[in-house]
Formats: structure tokens, sequence, C-alpha cells
């Protein structure tokens, strides 16, 4: 992996803007500008493309991996990688679903984000303390958890039909807005304004553009890995949650592969494997490019399959013009 | 560190090799397994039990032989396992299309394919060496980071698989391919022979040539070895397609055991071929590593599972297992170099 000793990528050059555009990059323009060309073409292809109904079925379908592409996008801003967030939704959705014979909502819903944030918090020290490529310590918690998640099932599905607030996190909606929506745009909100306005947010590009300047500076590097390894734990519980809420039972085998789709959206999004660059507002907008085309392709009767190869091709197209100044890609 | 009594004047008859690999943990992890195999079980030590192991130990050896070059140079390959199915079908969809246009029909009833297999076979080993070639060249030239490059391929692999085979699976009716995946040389599968073989090849070349050891200097600092004079995008571009080749062979031998491909196989092989090349002590950081190590965290993995699965141990728990040993042999490693470098 790149992250680890010596830098041999630069970054691309950034050009930054004054005032409050500062925060935007070059590639940012890009993909807002892929964006708008998308819904030119869904808008021509149906006219149906820009109703409230489908603009909310586009959004629904992409609220479980924007929400995890917030912590993905984070713990990548530092550097790390966290392959384990799939195992994580599943594993504190069966640990909340175990509860759901209490009846109790706030248990429930309670002890599925008390999980993940404890998964996360465990990720987060192997890597931040025992010093463990965040690629090899993720990658065997995303085995673990999600055998934990089958061997504390029993491999079965779980039903949460009794809790009525459980549900209506996936299937309700706030002033007609779907509540997944409303989350993924709240937290991505909460998000922009953690990274882009508070101490925090400052010392999580610090410590992933040059670490031990970060330290020099007296960030506390340790805990801000730890601390975004502890948010991806908690988006991922989140979004595994909406996913099975959404469909009313908790899969011990499910969201498959699902890191790496949400590991594509956050790098369409413009965040770097090298870290210290990346944005919540592109990641934000790379989920909505990938929910944009799947709506088109799915109106055009393409089928699923043929969809990934879509894609594939749509990430490598927004990734690669960024790329060519780069020294050496690692 | 406790090596250095181990080095000393006690073994001076054993050459550098034995004495290197007496003082290495993954040997003695390997003895461990194999006794307390032997011990609790009476199947393990059995001649059929060590043939299932080594047929185990050649697909998932030859995708971490393959990863391994990739990883010596600081690089990642996550699209072995949608490669090693997808050459095999691209392999078998080519040729049912050709053989109506040469007036025959080698595709019969029940997806069955029935016809030439050498020919199934070059498609599949060049399939290999194209997208590995794809990767290559997305990294070294146009300078994607090795992670998405292949993360894309890998995608877009799964998507074509299903496109390619409409969700059914194929079966392979061959003799010639049956041999590949039942027959044995003696008391080695045939399987496993081509393992040895690539092993073979890779550590003459890795480790026996000059320019094999360009990839450890390409791994250790890129910008000394380009520097130096070497061409480093070539032989970054040469570590993919031998890691696709491995892929695709690692196809052959995994379809020829199944007699079938099918889209959904082989998922989420890719970390398994990355943990078992951590294992061995390959870095990802690059520079370090060897085909030879690469071997032993095969059989060290391959072994332990096999113990678990003899022991009636459930998958579960199995997976349970490798994550475990693979985040506590990293972090185990990583805390004797840190005592090493003390």
């Amino acid at each position: 992996m790149t992250t680890l000793d010596d830098k041999v990528a630069e970054p691309a050059a950034a050009a930054r803007l004054a005032g409050p555009w500062r925060h935007l990059r070059a590639g940012d323009l890009s993909r807002v500008v892929v964006l708008i060309c998308l819904v030119a073409v869904g808008q021509a292809i149906a006219p149906s493309f820009l109703s409230l109904a489908n603009v909310h079925v586009i959004l629904l379908a992409v609220a479980a991996i924007g929400i995890m592409a917030f912590g993905m996008t984070l713990v990548v801003i530092t550097g790390e990688i966290d392959l384990s967030i799939a195992g994580i939704a599943i594993l504190s959705c069966v640990v909340g679903g175990l509860l759901i014979p209490t009846g109790s909502a706030t248990l429930v819903i309670g002890a599925t984000l008390a999980t993940g944030l404890a998964v996360g918090l465990v990720n987060g020290v192997l890597v931040a303390a025992f010093g463990i490529p965040s690629l090899i310590a993720t990658l065997g918690m995303l085995g673990i958890a999600r055998a934990l998640g089958n061997i504390f099932s029993g491999g079965q599905a779980l039903y949460p039909e009794p809790i009525a607030a459980y549900l209506w996190l996936g299937r309700g909606d706030l002033l007609g807005v779907p509540v997944p929506v409303v989350l993924l745009l709240l937290l991505g909100a909460a998000a922009i304004i953690l990274t882009n306005y508070s101490v925090f947010g400052r010392a999580l590009y610090a410590a992933g553009g040059n670490v031990r300047a970060a330290e020099l500076s007296g960030i506390n590097v340790v805990g801000v890995r730890a601390t975004v390894f502890m948010i991806s734990g908690v988006c991922a519980a989140l979004a595994g949650m909406l996913e099975s809420a959404r469909l009313s039972y908790i899969n011990p085998a499910g969201l498959e592969g699902m890191e790496l789709s949400v590991l594509a959206v956050t790098v369409l999004g413009g965040a770097a494997l090298t870290g210290g660059v990346g944005s919540i507002g592109g990641t934000l907008v790379a989920a909505l490019i990938i929910g944009i085309v799947n709506n088109i392709l799915n109106q055009l009767g393409v089928s699923l399959y043929l969809q990934q190869v879509v894609t594939a091709a749509v990430i490598l197209a927004v990734v690669l013009p960024g790329m060519r100044h780069r020294g050496i890609a690692k | 560190m406790s090596t250095v009594e181990l080095s000393g004047p006690a073994a001076p008859h054993v050459g550098p090799f034995f004495a290197g690999l007496a003082r290495d943990p993954i040997i003695w992890l390997i003895v461990a397994i194999f006794a307390v195999g032997a011990l609790t079980s009476e199947y393990y030590l059995t001649a059929l039990n060590l043939e299932n192991l080594m047929r185990n130990i050649a697909v998932i050896g030859l995708l971490s032989l393959g990863m391994t070059v990739v990883l010596l140079t600081g690089r990642i390959d996550l699209s072995v396992a949608a490669l090693m199915i997808f050459s095999i079908i691209v392999g078998v969809v080519v040729m049912a299309k050709l053989g109506p246009a040469l007036g025959e029909r080698w595709l019969v009833r029940g997806n069955t394919y029935a016809g030439p297999i050498v020919p199934v076979v070059l498609i599949a080993l060049s399939t290999g060496a194209a997208v590995g070639a794809i990767n290559g060249i997305g990294v070294a030239y146009f300078k994607v980071a090795s992670f998405i490059m292949t993360l894309v391929t890998l995608t877009a692999l799964r998507g074509f698989n299903y496109v390619l085979t409409n969700g059914h699976p194929y079966y392979l009716k061959s003799p010639f391919y049956s041999w590949i995946g039942d027959a044995k040389i003696g008391a080695l599968p045939v399987s496993f022979l081509i393992f040895l073989a690539v092993l073979f090849v890779l550590m003459v070349f890795i480790n026996g040539t000059v320019r094999g050891g360009r990839f450890y200097a390409i791994g250790g600092n890129e910008k000394a070895a380009l520097y130096a004079g070497i061409k480093t995008q070539r032989y970054v571009v040469l570590a993919f397609v031998i890691s696709g080749v491995c892929a695709a062979i690692a196809g052959i031998v995994f379809t020829a055991r199944l007699k079938s491909v099918d889209a959904p196989l082989a998922a989420g092989y890719e970390l398994t071929a990355i943990a078992i090349a951590v294992i061995g002590g390959t870095a990802l950081s690059g520079g370090v590593g060897s085909p030879w190590r690469t071997l032993l965290g095969a059989v060290a993995f391959a072994s332990g599972l096999n113990l678990l699965a003899i022991w009636g141990v459930g998958t579960w728990y199995q997976n349970l297992a490798i994550g475990v040993v693979l985040i506590v042999s990293v972090g185990l490693s990583k805390m004797s170099r840190r005592k090493a470098n003390r």
C-alpha cells in the first residue's frame, strides 16, 4: 500500500480558491459537470427523471452507501482504509437484532450503534496503537465481524417487525422526505462542518498529509486515527440498520462486497488513498453520480451485471484525468 | 533479539539457508499444525488428506504467488479472483461461439462444453496476461493508484462474468481437463505439480536473476530505482502480467477440479491471496517477501484450515480464526521488527 512509509507519489497539485470557496478543488468541478450532464441525459431519456418520486428513488438507493462512504472518507483522509464496514454493519445489526424480543427500540438501536462504535474502536486501536497496517487490520476485522454475525445469529435472518421505530428508520418519512435521505443529508452536512470548520478537521488533514509534521505540531495523531475508525464504525452500523429496516429483515449474509463499492464512491469523490486529500462534498456528489448512473441504466432496462461494468467505466473515466500529473503511482 | 544466539556457533555445519529456516517462526507454525494434526486426528496425515491439502494449496498458492510479485513492487492486485474465473469463461465462450462458424457443435446440451480444451486453456492464459497488462499500464503509465485500478477491474470483470455466462454455470467435459483436476503423478496431484512448476520459475526469475531483483529495488525505493536507470514502468506492468497469468493458471486448476465454471465462484479469494502473502512475510509497502516464503504462507494457511475442518469446526469459526491469525501474525512481526530496530 501507498500509505505506509515513504510517500513517493506527490498528491495532485491543488488549485485553491479564495474566500468561501477555499475548500473546493479542481477535481470537484469535473465531478459536478459530470453530475449535471448525467441529470441532463436522464431527463432526456425519461421525462419523469426529475420528478420528486424518482429523485427520492435515487437518493434512497444511495443513502446507505453514502453514509458508509462519509465514514470511509474520513478514514481515507488520514491515509488509512477501512475494509471492515460491511462486517461491522452485519455484526451490529445482528447484535441489535438479538435484542428485538425486549421490544425496546432504544435498546435495539442503541446496541446496534454501540456495537459499530466498539468494533470501530478495536480497529482504531489495532491501527493507531499497535501500528498494524489498516488494510490488514480491517481485512481481518471484516472476516471476524462477519463470522461473529453468523455465529451470534446462528446464520438465521432476524426480523425487526415488532420495533416500529426501527422500521421507521428505513421506511418512514419526515415532511414527505424518506428518513434515510434525511439522515444522509444531515450527516453529510455535519461531516462537512466537521471536516472544514473544526479543529478536528484540520487535525484530520494534517495527520493524513504528513504524520511526522502533525505530531511535532502537537496533534494527537493516534487519537485522530482512532476517532475516524470509530466514526466509520458508527456510520457502517447506521447504514446497515437503514438497509435492514428498509428490507425489514436482518440478513447475516448480506452486504457482500459492500466495502469495495463504498471505497469506489470515496475514490470517485476525490479522496486519495495516500491520505491528506478528500472531501465529504466530493463523496456526496460521487454517491449521487453512481445513483444516477444506476437509475438511468435501470430505466433503460440494462441488466444489473452490465451496470457493474458501466459503473467501473464511470469511475475510471472520472478518476483518470486527475492522475496523469503525479510522479509515481502505487 | 534471541535470534543472535541461534545463529551463533551452535550450527556450524548447516548452510545459511537452513539456519535461516530454523529461525523462521512460520516453519514452527507449520510444524506445530502438522504435529497437532497428527496427534489429534488419525486422518490428518493420511495420503487422501494430504492430497486434498495439496490441491487446496495449488489454487490459493498460485493466486498468492502472483500477488506476491505485485506486492514486491509496492502495488496491490485486487482483481485476481475475478480474473481467475473471467479468463476461463472467456476461453469457453469464445470457443463455444467459434464452434458453429467452423461447422462444429462444441456447446452441447446442458450448457456443457465438449470441444477441444487446449485452445480454451490458451485463450484463458492470454486473457490473464491481457487483463494483467491493462492493470499494469493503468498503474504505471496512467498513474492510477493500483488499489483503484484493480478495484475497477474487479468490479468490471465480476459484471462481465455474469453477462457472459447469463448467470448459468458452464460444464467442462474433457479428459485432459479432468486429468489436470484429478490425476496424480506419483504421490503428487497434477495441480500441485503445476503450482510447484510456477513457484520454481518465479523463484529462479525473482531471486536468481538481475532482472528479477529489480522488483525488490522498485519496492524498496522507487525513485532510487528510477534514477539508477531501471525502467520501473515496464517492471510494474510485468508484475501485473505475472499476476494475471498466475490468476489464469489458478483458474484452470480450480475449474479443472470442479469441471465447471460459474460467475459467483471464488468470490473474496483476492483477500485470501493477500492474507497468504502477508502471513508469508510479504510487506504491503513493497520490497520485502519472496515466492518461497509465500509457499510457506500458503502451506500454513491451508494446513491450518484443513485441521480446523477435520476437527469439525464450522466455516464461521474458521473465518473467525483466519481473521484473528491474520491480525496477530502481522502484529507480532511488526513488534519483532520494532524490537530489532531499537
